[in-house]
């Protein structure tokens, strides 16, 4: 632990608090905005032409507006849809499920597979948007190497399907993050415990979800915690691809936000729906939180 | 034995079946980016060659590269620079309440970024911040919290007896931090440097809203616009494009790797 008492330290207390000073005004700042995004929730805030603005309190009504106007109810369930199969279903599962399937095999196949899922990770939002609204397009490959050749007409997949569609496309952006933690979680279960589950006579199968998996609950709260989190706050991928649209089918709370906010104007109702947001997230992340702490 | 065998022959047959659907989009990348008549099919150009490249680096695109860069670049190393001023004071003295914020800290890194958008928006716009500076200076505002934790930590593992000896042949805070804390602590730097830079390299939601004019697009921005738009779609431009925007974020994580190992190996001797 540190020590007060180290004199290089007490002799420049001050240059220290000085020090401090550039980064406590910023988090100042991050706390003010947030402080600012809550009063603007009751105000009617609002962009009038490109520079100027107009606003009066306007106390609850957004509130109100959130839920007895179309929009917002909507986008909060696009945006579990999205978060539900993307993260949870998709991210999770197919994340554990590779990690639990090469774990211990050093075939050329776990690089390939390694490789191509991190590269997906690593590849910009927008690039990743560009290359699934290439691929789902009217001509794009998924209609060029399997649709066409089966004798059908070409599907505007991007356009038909579009939440299906952006949901696919950020499992296979984001699965290595839990396939990353899973993997490293599989690595600290003890090997002991594993062989003894298997001359007992348990199956691959019984051994992965009967001893592996309740031992790294934890990781899989976690895991959790972060992807849901983020999923439910994601805006690059979505909105390149879709826009939102067609009509409202891909408009998760995110693009809403963004949508009433910057395309609309509507900035007092954008920061109703931010505080919206905020509170969903913080009862999201104490219910993971619990479940982190709970196992006993 | 038997039933094994099959379980581990169908395993690899969708394994494999999964490797070729995951790669798919981005052979087709490859291709078409190399073929100067890409045609956004998935096929064997009947010429290679690099002029889709040549394209992507000069006029509007390349100003939008250096544009990315200046943004990364300068999100990054201000975040370094607020970050270890604040990380050793936080590191080293028992301020009162230190805790408490760090734990703050932890939880603003909870909070959706969107959140504060509307705020920062209209802050950046009354103080005729709408431009890059802007972007940098928000990003860096969003990035702190995770910033200073990490280093913090970073600085912890720091032995104070070094400074302590340091201290007794008469070296000044000045030099105790910039000859023994800095160069020790240099792979936890370089791991929150690349961090950050990768993190605004990839932003798009804020030079979006802060970057309203062509001239001040980054790539991010830039590419959404080319590909976004109505119309026949230059698919050779594009998907070069794509591989340089998307090079730099791969090669930084790679080198950032290495530097993860070094930086928590190398710090060695736990204070």
């Amino acid at each position: 632990m540190t020590n007060q008492s180290n004199p290089w330290l007490t002799s420049n207390i001050w240059v220290l608090g000085l020090a401090l000073l550039p980064a406590a005004l910023l988090i100042g700042a991050l706390l003010y905005f947030t402080a600012w995004a809550i009063a603007f929730s009751f105000t009617d805030l609002a962009l009038v032409g490109r520079k100027s603005v107009e606003w009066s309190w306007v106390g609850l009504q957004n509130f109100e507006r959130l839920f007895t106007r179309r929009g917002f109810l909507e986008s909060l369930w696009t945006t579990v849809v999205f978060v539900f199969f993307s993260a949870i279903v998709g991210q999770s599962v197919l994340g554990f499920m590779l990690a639990a399937v090469l774990r211990g095999t050093r075939s050329q196949l776990r690089t390939i597979i390694e490789v191509s899922i991190m590269l997906g990770w690593l590849l910009p939002d927008i690039v990743a948007a560009f290359l699934w609204s290439a691929t789902t397009s009217q001509t794009g490959l998924i209609n060029q190497l399997i649709v066409v050749p089966l004798g059908f007409k070409p599907i505007n997949f991007i356009n038909e399907y579009a939440l299906p569609i952006v949901t696919i496309a950020n499992v296979w952006k984001g699965t290595a993050w839990s396939y990353l933690l899973f993997s490293a979680a599989l690595d600290s279960v003890s090997r002991e415990v594993v062989e003894a589950a298997k001359v007992d006579g348990a199956t691959p199968l019984q051994r992965v979800l009967l001893v592996q998996l309740p031992i790294i609950r934890p990781h899989i709260a976690t895991n959790m915690l972060f992807i849901t989190i983020w999923t439910f706050t994601y805006f690059p991928l979505i909105y390149a691809m879709t826009g939102g649209g067609p009509g409202t089918q891909t408009q998760t709370l995110a693009l809403f936000l963004y949508n009433q906010s910057f395309s609309r104007g509507n900035l007092g109702f954008g920061s109703a729906i931010s505080v919206a947001m905020l509170i969903i997230v913080g009862v999201l992340s104490l219910f993971y939180l619990r479940l982190l702490r709970e196992p006993k | 034995m038997e039933s094994n065998a099959t379980t581990s022959r169908m395993t690899a047959i969708a394994l494999s079946f999964m490797a070729v659907i995951w790669v798919s989009p981005f052979s087709w990348l490859i291709l078409n980016a190399f073929n100067p008549d890409a045609s956004g099919l998935l096929e064997i150009p009947k010429s290679v060659g690099l002029d889709n490249f040549a394209e992507a680096v000069s006029g509007d695109a390349g100003r939008q590269f250096l544009n990315s860069l200046i943004i990364a670049a300068g999100t990054a190393t201000l975040s370094v620079l607020v970050g270890i001023a604040a990380a050793y004071p936080l590191s080293r003295l028992r301020i009162p309440g230190r805790n408490a914020f760090l734990w703050t800290l932890v939880l603003l890194r909870m909070l959706p970024s969107v959140g504060v958008l509307v705020p920062l928006y209209f802050a950046a716009q009354r103080s005729g911040l709408l431009n890059q500076l802007g972007v940098i200076i928000s990003l860096t505002i969003l990035n702190l919290p995770f910033t200073l934790l990490l280093l913090k930590n970073f600085f912890d593992t720091v032995p104070i007896e070094l400074e302590e000896a340091a201290y007794v042949e008469g070296a000044s805070l000045l030099q105790i931090v910039t000859k023994i804390v800095l160069p020790m602590s240099r792979a936890g730097i370089a791991v929150v440097w690349f961090y950050s830079f990768t993190g605004a390299w990839n932003e798009f939601l804020l030079p979006l809203i802060f970057a309203r004019v062509q001239d001040a697009f980054p790539m991010s921005v830039g590419l959404y616009a080319a590909f976004g738009q109505q119309g026949a779609i230059n698919y050779g431009f594009l998907t070069a494009f794509s591989i340089i925007y998307a090079a730099p974020a791969i090669g930084v994580y790679f080198l950032l790797r290495r530097n993860m190992n070094t930086g928590f190996a190398g710090v060695g001797v736990k204070g």
